[in-house]
């Protein structure tokens, strides 16, 4: 901790160094005014990152956050994408994509298959054993039920009682519909079943052909899928989940961290952050300053 | 339907059959380069070999592909090695095929008839011209429908690369569906695009049995035949066996021509002092052998000179096959000696064993023919190839001169017009004579006739007899006979031996042991031989 706000201080007066020699550099150049002004110095303190070329891996089945493009299918789109496009505009790295299953994000960043993860992925202290988080957006999960919701489901609570849900392998959600089954048999109800799929789209067409009554995942999803089939889905409710949506970067490599870490605060500075959520209609409730969460 | 033709004809999904092809055509060709080091480790003379082969079948056979994806791609960079993840795929592909594809290939070896194999070892091929020109053609065209299943099974299997984010079809289908919501006008568009795959698979695969059909080269047959609404049935192979037997064979007509050419008791005598004062040609001595618990082999000696006709006689189980085979060193025995033409077969002069190659070649130079009880023609070649093939293969002969050495022997038994036929096509006595002009092509020193004429049916029994009497009386070839047919025996053999348990227990001038045996076991034999079959030993001698 004291090490980042070291960084931090020492980043603060370089920025405006940078800031002074990076707005007289590219004020000529017009259309790379984006670029927020700090990263020239981020750029300078890291300079291996200058000019590569790094691997993302991505779950690409979330509308919104990371998908591709229905309109060019060779391209991904989402909110994620441009955020890591941002950050890796910052310290002067391009990005290319590597669809993974989501159960597989982080074991492809350990392997050193992927350099980073940008795949709306929630940091849990579990899943900071296999990879360093740094946290960039508060978590709202939605309910996605059956038009009508005729179970009447309203969370992971005692409502889901007995019902079916529908979960991606992997995601944080799925212990917490296991955790429910000795409740509601206290209660004396039905244990709650589970179904373990591989992407979002599987999931939603659990609900849709009556396998699974719910499926509870990030909002934003829900309201996608909603948004594709309204009159046989809908959002029965959004819970708050305790959790922050993290970049995972591998446990080896501190100083990348850092240089992530950093040019997401430019970039929040920039205030780009903000129109990227405002860009992919997302709650700008979302907007998290950054955090770093590790196992230890 | 309009989405559904979208997305059949998206280049986006057109690009992941181009990664499907790969994924699948590295699992297969690795598959394949795997598949035949495995299966020949099985099928090696070493059991460490063998060990290895079976302990890796048993553990890419018996764990899911889905599980060796993964391991190539996200464990295999822990140890070093990174490969990028369409290789991976074609690894883990190639490495789940190759136990499949090894097994295939045994099944496929081993299928080939055991006594073509023997055949072969008899006309002294080495293993590898064995398994090049005997075993692989026949085994290849019975793996071709395996082989097309497994292309198959390959190609679907290759959708599991997609967990490893190599963006074949199934990959880019899933994503494109959650991007768009068009769950199912995606997957139908999907699911034709590798219906459409496979099937071009199976179009190969029937081209492929077409081109290795045998009888395709005998008979036009159309391509037609093949699709599968259009199975030849058993009518059509009738009229296809009929159009390709001739009604009429003539060669008995020409063999019968020829006077009988029994030998007279005083041409017999003089015939009997040439001989002795010849070199021996095959000697055993004190030859002993067991399978198992049972000996088959108890002692034997024998000896046989050069220009000599012996006939073993003696009841099934007594042991004559088994010499037969041992003579040319086919089976191994467990004591004694053997040589043939002053050389032991199969071994250095220092008692030390030869290799299967260098026993082949000794086998061709000594030149030991063999003629077996179920003729063990190849069944793949035409009557002249079978004749022809070992000897460009084995003697190095120019295709010109075997070609020309085949017809003239096939004349001599005989069967000129019959030059093209496959050996399914020709009867068991018009086989048995294709076999003996084989054995006698590479003009051997000693030939070795198991039963010849046992598996015959009654009718055709003479006109095999007749060739090899020729060849006795005629050419003064050393033969050594086992046979049941008495009377011939005494037509054509010098001496006979009988055998008992492995052991010669009488042995002498064919007509006096014939006429009057003198160990009660070969008296019994004999009344019990003549029983059953007409009269046997004419008087007229």
């Amino acid at each position: 901790m004291q090490n980042w706000l070291f960084t931090r201080a020492r980043q603060a007066l370089m920025a405006a160094l940078g800031a002074i020699v990076a707005t007289s550099l590219l004020m000529p150049m017009g259309a790379h005014a984006a670029t927020p002004p700090g990263c020239a110095a981020l750029q300078a303190k890291y300079p291996d990152l200058k000019g590569k070329t790094l691997v993302n891996a991505i779950n690409p089945h979330t509308p919104g956050y990371e998908a591709i493009d229905p309109k060019d299918p060779s391209k991904y789109v989402g909110f994620d994408i441009d955020l890591g496009e941002a950050i890796g505009d910052c310290l002067g790295f391009k990005l290319t994509y590597k669809p993974v299953t989501f159960a597989a994000l982080l074991t492809t960043l350990a392997s050193g298959q992927a350099d980073i993860v940008i795949s709306d992925i929630y940091a849990t202290k579990e899943r900071a054993k296999a990879a360093d988080f740094i946290t960039y957006s508060k978590v709202f999960d939605g309910v996605l039920v059956a038009k009508g919701n005729p179970k009447g489901i309203h969370g992971i609570d005692l409502t889901m009682c007995g019902a079916a849900a529908a979960e991606n392998t992997g995601f944080v959600e799925v212990p917490l519909v296991q955790d429910l089954g000795p409740k509601c048999k206290a209660e004396g109800k039905p244990e709650p079943t589970l179904q373990l799929y591989d992407n979002n789209a599987n999931c939603i067409q659990a609900i849709l052909a009556g396998r699974a009554d719910t499926y509870v995942n990030d909002v934003n999803t829900v309201d996608q899928a909603v948004k594709a089939n309204p009159d046989k889905l809908e959002k029965a409710i959004a819970v708050t989940i305790p959790y922050s949506v993290g970049i995972a970067v591998p446990k080896t490599k501190p100083e990348f961290r850092a240089a992530v870490m950093a040019a997401l605060i430019e970039v929040q500075k920039a205030g780009t952050h903000m129109e990227l959520l405002k860009k992919w209609e997302l709650d700008v409730n979302n907007f998290k300053e950054p955090d770093i969460l590790t196992a230890d | 339907m309009s989405l559904f033709l979208h997305y059949f004809s998206l280049p986006y999904l057109l690009v992941g059959i181009e990664l499907t092809l790969q994924v699948t055509a590295l699992g297969l060709i690795g598959g394949l380069i795997l598949g035949l080091i495995l299966a020949w480790m099985q099928l090696s003379r070493f059991p460490l070999l063998a060990a290895i082969a079976r302990g890796y079948t048993v553990i890419f056979r018996g764990t899911p592909l889905i599980l060796q994806m993964v391991f190539a791609y996200d464990a295999l960079p822990h140890i070093g090695i990174k490969l990028p993840a369409i290789m991976a795929a074609g690894l883990a592909l190639a490495c789940n095929e190759a136990p499949f594809i090894a097994e295939m290939l045994r099944a496929g070896v081993l299928g080939v008839d055991r006594g073509q194999i023997l055949a072969g070892q008899a006309l002294g091929m080495t293993p590898s011209v064995l398994l090049r020109r005997i075993i692989a053609p026949q085994a290849i065209r019975t793996m071709i429908p395996a082989f097309g299943n497994e292309s198959v099974s390959a190609l679907k299997n290759s959708s599991l690369a997609s967990v490893i984010a190599v963006e074949e079809l199934t990959l880019r289908s899933t994503q494109l569906a959650s991007s768009t919501f068009d769950f199912f006008s995606i997957f139908f568009a999907s699911g034709l695009l590798y219906l459409l795959l496979t099937g071009a698979v199976s179009a190969i695969q029937l081209g492929f049995e077409w081109l290795l059909d045998l009888d395709r080269t005998t008979r036009e047959r159309k391509l037609a035949d093949y699709l599968p609404w259009r199975r030849v049935d058993l009518a059509t192979k009738l009229e296809l066996a009929a159009n390709t037997a001739p009604a009429l064979d003539v060669a008995p007509a020409e063999l019968a021509e020829i006077p009988p050419l029994a030998l007279r008791r005083k041409d017999r005598a003089k015939r009997a002092a040439v001989i002795a004062r010849n070199n021996v040609a095959v000697e055993v001595k004190d030859l002993r052998k067991d399978y198992g618990a049972q000996r088959v082999l108890n002692g034997l000696d024998m000896t046989v000179r050069v220009g000599e006709v012996l006939a073993l006689l003696g009841p099934s189980g007594s042991g004559k096959s088994t010499l037969l085979r041992c003579i040319n060193h086919l089976e191994d025995w467990d004591s004694g000696t053997l040589r043939v033409g002053g050389r032991r077969l199969g071994f250095h002069d220092d008692g030390k064993r030869l290799t299967p190659r260098a026993v082949a070649n000794e086998r061709a130079s000594v030149g030991v023919g063999m003629v077996f009880q179920q003729f063990n023609l190849f069944s793949h070649l035409t009557a002249r190839e079978n004749v022809a093939g070992p000897l460009r293969w084995v003697h190095g002969m120019t295709r010109i001169d075997a070609d020309r050495r085949a017809n003239e022997l096939l004349e001599r038994v005989g069967l000129s017009h019959r030059a093209n036929a496959l050996p399914r096509h020709l009867s068991g006595g018009q086989q048995q004579r294709v076999a003996i002009a084989r054995a006698l092509a590479p003009n051997p020193s000693v030939l070795l006739l198991d039963e010849p004429t046992s598996a015959l049916d009654p009718e055709l029994v003479n006109e095999v007899l007749e060739v090899i009497r020729r060849l006795a009386i005629d050419d003064g070839l050393t033969m050594i006979i086992s046979t049941h047919q008495i009377r011939f025996a005494d037509e054509v053999a010098d001496r006979v031996a009988f055998l008992s348990q492995g052991a010669i227990i009488e042995e002498g001038a064919a007509h006096e042991v014939l006429t009057n045996p003198r160990h009660p076991l070969t008296a019994r034999f004999l009344s019990r031989m003549e029983a059953d079959k007409t009269p046997a030993v004419e008087t007229v001698r």
